[in-house]
């Protein structure tokens, strides 16, 4: 499998190379275009709860596709709905990221997404929803974000402070305090961003260069109201 | 050798370098990947470590030590290892990897439970289709611990009146205070204690929160005629408190689901739901059959207090009749003659009592506002 990020920038594209016989996970809607050898498959990942969970309570992901190079060797097209940056990370086994549920776009075979509850205060404050996904395994994880997409390193106990709504992913090695922002960080209670997020290292903290809420409010703003 | 852990250092990346970790009866070879085959290698012993939980879940066991490079800050996760690491260990890292131990079983059962509401969450709002949503809803607020719903209210409330021009003191908090009182002390085992603030606007308008927090606007208590008038705009909105109306919008939008997850024991999943539904405690509005309930109990709330309900009726009456002015109560509650119709023949229906006028004179309170009383023809 080999993978490179064509028109980086806002309007990013991955193209996927598939050998006979190998098969990627992708975000279902986010195939563009693909090699006629190639098969694509709605597949539940994480089984009948799993699949169910991630219907109800992260959004629309209740499917994963599967792309199947059944037919011998060919390409895919891959992009995410929302302009913004790609990565592409590669785990090796022991490294393993919590993703926020809009950031996965694509992943190897061999990764293993779950569906994850937040702890209850994290989930209650934390702007990236109750359920967030676990990626692990091994192979090529592809991210996308609205926005530039920015790499945070963090040191042991070296500690770093982001608006929870422009999170993508972070390692599990890192751990992290909800925190109530103070006044500079936020406009009101009811625009739903009144928590930040403390991180602690060590491990990456991957952030988006905007706020897909506030970005919503902002256009919303154009939208004739019809009474 | 496929990595097993992940290790921190100086000279490393920041996602740390995947190496492979093993026991043996002395202390932790570690050997780091490298692209030209053989490996780099180090040793440390037992006797140098220090180890705690940590990671996100705090379910990795952290292995500290100090070498010639720096620290070294290892984050294992492999159930092999570590269970070749507390065997192997000598008795003075015991007690900390007990802990850690303990820590990681309370993270798996924690996990354990939380799917087992989801799981019986899912399968009951089938059943709850069934059998009908409302009682769900009501059985699921019903579950809501009063001081939840305080909280709730009172983070809205105080960010609300962190932007507004409050009235801190003089006749007008002094008429809405006796007012409050007079209508609180009537209310059987109040679980709430409310508050209610005078905030300076001219939007013709009160609001209630979860909890017991109340705002009322200077602007309606320039329109009001007389005290009782505003009183019963009060006991309105305390009675949406009472009877939990918020918690039950709430609950409604948000969905099946979570009332379920309520049920089951899972109150503050529906803050976390709220933010993600955008649901915005300020602007939400009641159903018509919530206001027809807070309008009647509302009624016989001042009935009790002994304040003349004809006020009440009467200040409805002039709402409908006109639309001048920012009548902002009015978009949230949508007057017509006939609300005021029920009301009056409900009140028929109540046994006469004879009205105590309040300690205030209400023109004096008005002119406080620092503007003429609105003549009403
Ligand atoms: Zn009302």
């Amino acid at each position: 499998m080999k993978s490179e990020i064509l028109y980086p920038g806002a309007f990013p594209m991955v193209r996927v190379e598939l050998a006979a016989g190998e098969n990627i996970k992708a975000e279902s809607g986010a195939m563009v275009a693909c090699s006629p050898t190639i098969d694509i498959e709605s597949k539940m990942e994480g089984g009948f709860l799993g699949a169910l969970s991630r219907k109800f309570l992260t959004g629309e992901k209740f499917f994963f596709q599967t792309l199947r190079a059944s037919r011998g060797p060919g390409e895919a097209l891959l992009a995410p709905t929302v302009p913004g940056e790609i990565a592409i990370l590669e785990l090796d086994g022991v490294n393993e990221y919590m993703v926020q549920k809009d950031g996965f776009l694509a992943g190897a075979d061999a990764i293993v997404i779950e569906s994850q509850m937040q702890s209850m205060s994290r989930g209650l404050l934390g702007g990236e929803g109750f359920f967030i996904l676990k990626i692990s395994g091994k192979g090529m994880l592809v991210l996308n974000s609205f926005g530039a997409i920015h790499k945070i390193e963090l040191k042991p106990n070296q500690e770093y402070i982001v608006d929870n709504s422009h999170l993508v992913a972070w390692s599990t090695t890192t751990s992290y305090n909800i925190e109530k922002a103070t006044s500079g960080w936020v406009a009101s209670f009811t625009s739903g961003e009144g928590f930040v997020c403390r991180f602690r290292g060590p491990g990456l903290v991957y952030i988006q260069s905007r706020n897909p809420g506030s970005f919503g409010a902002w256009i919303r703003q154009f939208i004739p109201v019809s009474e | 050798m496929s990595p097993n852990a992940l290790c921190f250092g100086d000279e490393f990346p920041a996602a740390g370098a995947p190496c492979f970790v093993q026991v043996d009866t002395g202390g932790l070879t570690i050997a780091f990947e490298s692209d030209e085959g053989d490996g780099v290698r180090e040793a440390t012993q037992f006797s140098a470590l220090t180890v705690s939980a940590g990671g996100i879940d705090h379910d990795h066991l952290v292995v500290k030590w100090n070498n010639i490079r720096g620290e070294r800050t290892l984050y294992l996760k492999n159930p092999d290892v570590i269970r070749a690491f507390r065997e192997a260990v000598p008795d003075h890292l015991d007690a900390p990897l007990a802990q850690v131990a303990e820590r990681v079983r309370q993270v798996r059962q924690r996990r354990r439970l939380v799917w087992g509401i989801v799981g019986g969450a899912i399968l009951s709002s089938v059943l709850g289709l069934w059998l009908g949503s409302d009682i769900l809803v009501e059985v699921a607020v019903s579950r809501i611990p009063v001081e939840w719903e305080q909280k709730l209210g009172e983070s809205a409330y105080r960010d609300f009146l962190t932007h507004q021009d409050v009235v801190k003191e003089g006749p007008a908090v002094a008429a809405v205070e006796e007012m409050t009182h007079r209508l609180t002390e009537q209310i059987q085992n109040n679980p709430y204690s409310f508050q209610v603030t005078v905030v300076k606007s001219d939007v013709i308008n009160a609001f209630a929160l979860p909890g017991g927090y109340v705002v009322v606007f200077t602007g309606l208590m320039k329109k009001a005629e007389n005290g009782e008038e505003v009183a019963g705009v009060l006991s309105h909105e305390l009675n949406h408190v009472l009877q939990r109306h918020g918690l039950e919008r709430i609950v409604k939008s948000v969905g099946l689901l979570t009332a379920v997850a309520i049920v089951f024991g899972n109150q503050q999943g529906l803050i976390g739901m709220m933010k993600q539904l955008g649901i915005e405690l300020l602007t939400l509005k009641f159903g018509r059959e919530q206001e027809t309930e807070a309008d009647l109990k509302g009624l016989e709330l001042l009935q009790r207090a002994k304040i003349d309900p004809s006020g009440m009726i009467r200040f409805f009456e002039r709402l409908s009749e006109k639309g001048e002015g920012r009548m902002e109560w009015l978009s949230t509650h949508p007057m017509s003659a006939a609300r005021a119709e029920r009301l009056k023949g409900e009140l028929a229906a109540l046994p006469k009592t004879l009205p105590v006028p309040f300690t205030f004179d209400w023109k004096q309170v008005q002119a406080s506002l620092g503007s003429q009383p609105v003549a009403v023809p």
